[in-house]
């Protein structure tokens, strides 16, 4: 597989999830099953590395990107990861230029509001997952 | 009082790449941390990071990144951009490529398990305040009655119909669009 295909396959699931791991889906379907330049299980450790490194979650596309074409296709995969975030720039300088309105503050404080309400069932997942890992680590060993 | 100053690009890129890359969990807790940090030097309002937090849910990719950009631009424009994006991403992109060269495997040992889960734990912790760090002007305000419907209608949204935050965010968009908060509490 070519770097360009491989940076065009891991844009496209970058750019269409709106989470770390949200392009987990694409990212199988491209690699794994459309163009088998990937196993599962290769996959599988992508995303464990991915979840275990500190930083953002969706860093493990660099680790898919390394196991597909090595260094240049971790470079690629790195590439892809931060592409969509310069979305936010534009998207920045539209919001402040029309933020006095107050349809547009009022559009923007409800995001605030429910942004923050959904951060509550994301921290007791995360929380509920800590848990049932270190019960699981401090329990009896067979 | 805190006087709000702007940071060098050395320094900015330096409190970003310490913030995001130190916690395993996600982006949420780096983005708490780095309010934190922010707040503490003056180098970001609070209505600022509400207004980056938005724009960041709504960009797509990984949301602490675009949180990143948006923070850098706010501070030095396209310059502050990449050393926000660099910063942000290189340093556990790196640890990552190494990890998946050398250690693939060093995930699966008990002893990492049982650290990783306890800074998952302390990551939980963090989001947790991040969310109430969001939640509070509005819920204590004088436009609680309005804020506290919001969230539970985000709620409700994505807990009981199951949809995705995505979409709950944009049903919150044109709530506040159409019903805009008003200062006597509805």
């Amino acid at each position: 597989m070519s770097l360009w295909l491989l940076y065009a396959l891991l844009l496209k699931a970058t750019v269409t999830s709106f989470s770390g791991m949200g392009s987990l889906p694409q990212v199988r379907q491209d690699l794994v099953v459309t163009n088998q330049a990937l196993a599962d299980d290769e996959l599988s450790h992508a995303v464990l590395l991915g979840r275990s490194s500190p930083g953002p979650m969706g860093v493990y596309v660099v680790s898919v990107g390394y196991l597909v074409a090595g260094w240049p296709g971790a470079v690629v995969g790195w590439l892809a990861l931060v592409t969509p975030a310069l979305g936010a720039v534009p998207l920045l300088v539209v919001v402040r230029r029309w933020h006095h309105l107050p349809r547009v503050r009022g559009c923007v404080d409800a995001i605030v509001v429910a942004g923050g309400a959904l951060l509550l069932p994301a921290a007791i997942q995360l929380a509920r997952d800590a848990l049932t890992a270190l019960a699981a680590g401090l329990g009896p060993t067979a | 009082m805190v006087k709000f100053s702007r940071p060098t690009l050395a320094a900015l890129g330096w409190r970003i790449a310490a913030d995001v890359n130190r916690t395993v969990g996600g982006g949420l807790a780096s983005i708490e941390l780095m309010r934190q940090a922010f707040s503490r030097t003056g180098w970001l309002r609070d209505a600022d990071h509400a207004l980056l937090v938005a724009v960041s849910r709504f960009t797509p990719g990984t949301n602490v990144l675009a949180y990143c950009a948006g923070v850098g631009w706010m501070a030095h424009g396209a310059a502050g951009v990449a050393v926000a994006l660099v910063a942000s991403s290189l340093p556990s992109a790196v640890l990552i490529t190494l990890a998946s060269a050398i250690v693939v495997r060093l995930a699966s040992s008990p002893v990492v398990r049982l650290v990783l889960a306890a800074a998952t734990l302390l990551a939980a912790g963090l989001v947790l305040w991040s969310a109430w760090a969001l939640l509070r002007p509005h819920v204590l305000g004088s436009r609680r009655l309005w804020a506290s419907s919001t969230v539970l209608v985000a709620l409700a949204l994505f807990l009981g119909l199951g949809w995705t935050p995505v979409r709950v965010l944009l049903v919150a968009a044109v709530w506040g669009a159409f019903l805009p908060p008003r200062e006597n509490g509805s």
